[in-house]
């Protein structure tokens, strides 16, 4: 199962030279062979009208909820949500909750994807496949069992506790700041070895063998020849991490306390907790402006590495 | 060999306690769990049982739906222009990948909490919801499978007199096998994990086990959520291995 997106197969065929004598781009063969008529048309139409209830019509009815006041249009939900107190400065804590993880995440996914590739030692392939497995665990449920390591009586903070013979067990960090990057890190660094690996994949590694026969160390190697071949997948999987770390609600449900307030976090809390759903929904399309965004660069830059011979 | 450790600290430990937890007798204060017992497991309640079967029904019915949903998509937007309806299709189907669940959630219940969509107050509005977050990754599976080696064998197919439709059943359909499979596998384990969107539209009574657990580990009784977090994991995993064994190993781009 790869992560890999749709290939654009037709716009990458039609960019192929003409140099190829004799060989007829697929993209002809599919057009001349798939019936142009009104059939292909109704049937896209009927899937748009599926589509549309199940993910259009709701964010509609999202941004204009969160535009609606007593009389008409009004931006008031938006200025209630900001101006709330308790989620004052939340953005804030978003971004820096969201540059610490994701920032770890992906430098320690580089340096294992790295690891693994360069470096395979025994086992490795074992882990990798775990690694893959790893992503389909619920998120909420890593962060729960950090609880029976890393809590305040948790293994680590026992051996600790014993060690240098504490009074208390020493570690309290986990309903905090500390732990929920830890969790996210914990979670989100294989998000980032699997990209990374598929794009060092793709390397020739004759090339990297060809440097080192002409005496490059292995620092200018890795950076004059693994990186810029290497850099769409990286780039790619450092984004997608900053992205789900961006959208992450159930690790901070689990870890986070009532100073730790993300935008998913106030978002859910205005809805359920306040019963608000205004200002929930000004809070959720802020939420979706930056989301969106962040998946649409994701997305021109896996599309680039697609392009450029995977 | 320090980083392999550094790698299995980090990530195979978690795991590992999820599964030793549960069967702990008593595991606060000490290093490993004092003695084992399976009385968590005995302990599991009717709304825990209840949650554990609202969950299965509406992993199945989310992995189906998005798989054939997802199939649907892919052999619609094949040979799609770059820009035009089926583009346009695809991002929206793409959509909910770049979405926070809650956001997602918190939209479908505006858009059908109240009269005359209401969906609020059956199971309905959760499968929903989880379908449309877990219909990229069904859709992804698919169209990545949608391979040109397929096109060759379609139009040998088709070149022989074959019509599209038994092109499509005799063909296609078969060498799609593997990545349904995979597809229903993958949405069945994303729907039992989900956490976000569920939380926020689920109508009462009809709590999935995310839900529960969470709700047991912010009251403190964390033994009895890995019990429970255990049989999920437990399922996913069978459900994985029944539905995606056998998986063809491609090299993979």
């Amino acid at each position: 199962m790869s992560c890999s997106p749709v290939p654009e197969r037709a716009a990458a065929l039609r960019g192929s030279n003409p140099g190829n004598a004799g060989a007829v781009p697929r993209s002809t063969i599919a057009q001349t062979a798939r019936p142009r008529n009104w059939a292909v048309a109704a049937n896209l139409s009927v899937l748009l009208m599926v589509l549309v209830p199940l993910i259009l019509y709701p964010l509609i009815r999202l941004l204009m909820l969160s535009c609606s006041g007593p009389n008409g249009f009004s931006l008031h939900a938006y200025q209630a949500f900001f101006a709330n107190p308790e989620t004052r400065g939340v953005i804030g804590t978003t971004l820096a909750i969201l540059g610490a993880s994701a920032g770890i995440a992906s430098v320690l996914g580089v340096a294992i994807a790295a690891l693994l590739f360069f470096k395979p030692f025994p086992g490795a392939p074992l882990l990798t496949r775990f690694l893959e497995l790893f992503v389909a665990f619920p998120s909420f449920l890593v962060a729960f069992t950090l609880i029976f390591l890393y809590g305040s009586q948790g293994s680590f903070s026992i051996i600790l506790q014993r060690l240098f013979h504490l009074e208390q067990p020493p570690l309290d960090f986990l309903f905090g700041t500390g732990g929920v990057i830890l969790a996210e890190v914990i979670f989100y660094t294989p998000f980032v070895v699997r990209p990374t690996l598929a794009s060092f994949a793709t390397l020739d590694l004759r090339l990297l063998e060809a440097a080192r026969s002409l005496g490059a160390g292995w620092m200018m190697v890795a950076r004059r020849v693994v990186l810029p071949i290497a850099w769409p997948g990286i780039a790619a999987g450092t984004l997608l991490c900053f992205l789900l770390t961006l959208n992450e609600f159930g690790i901070l449900l689990v870890l986070g306390n009532a100073h730790l307030v993300t935008l998913p976090v106030a978002i859910y809390a205005s809805a359920t907790v306040d019963l608000d759903l205004p200002t929930a929904a000004a809070g959720a399309v802020v939420m979706l402006v930056m989301s969106l965004s962040l998946y649409a660069l994701y997305r021109r830059v896996s599309r680039q590495g697609t392009r450029h011979g995977r | 060999m320090a980083a392999a450790a550094l790698c299995v600290f980090l990530f195979v430990l978690p795991v590992v306690v999820v599964a030793l937890s549960s069967v702990a007798q008593h595991w606060s204060g000490t290093v490993l769990p004092t003695g084992l017992s399976l009385r968590w497991f005995e302990r599991l309640g009717g709304d825990d049982w209840d949650a554990l079967t609202t969950s299965l029904e509406v992993g199945f019915a989310v992995a189906l739906g998005g798989t054939a949903l997802g199939l649907w998509l892919a052999l619609s937007l094949e040979g799609r222009d770059r820009r035009g309806l089926g583009a346009a299709i695809d991002t929206l189907a793409m959509m909910p990948n770049g979405l926070p669940s809650v956001v997602l959630g918190l939209a479908v219940l505006i858009a059908y909490h109240k009269k005359p969509l209401d969906l609020s107050g059956s199971a309905a509005i959760v499968m929903m919801v989880q379908l449309a977050l877990v219909l990229p990754f069904c859709y992804r599976c698919c169209a990545a499978a949608l391979r040109p080696e397929l096109q060759i064998l379609r139009e040998a197919a088709a070149s022989l007199g074959a019509s599209p439709a038994r092109v499509l059943l005799r063909v296609v359909l078969p060498q799609l096998v593997p990545a349904l499979r995979a597809s229903v596998a993958l949405g069945f384990a994303l729907s039992l994990g989900e956490l976000g969107a569920t939380l926020t539209v689920y109508p009462p009574g009809f709590a999935t086990v995310p839900i529960v657990v969470v709700g047991e580990v912010e009251r403190g009784y964390y033994l009895p959520a890995s019990a429970l977090s255990l049989l999920l994991l437990g399922l996913s995993l069978l459900a994985l291995c029944l539905i995606a064994a056998r998986v063809p190993r491609r090299a993979k781009p």
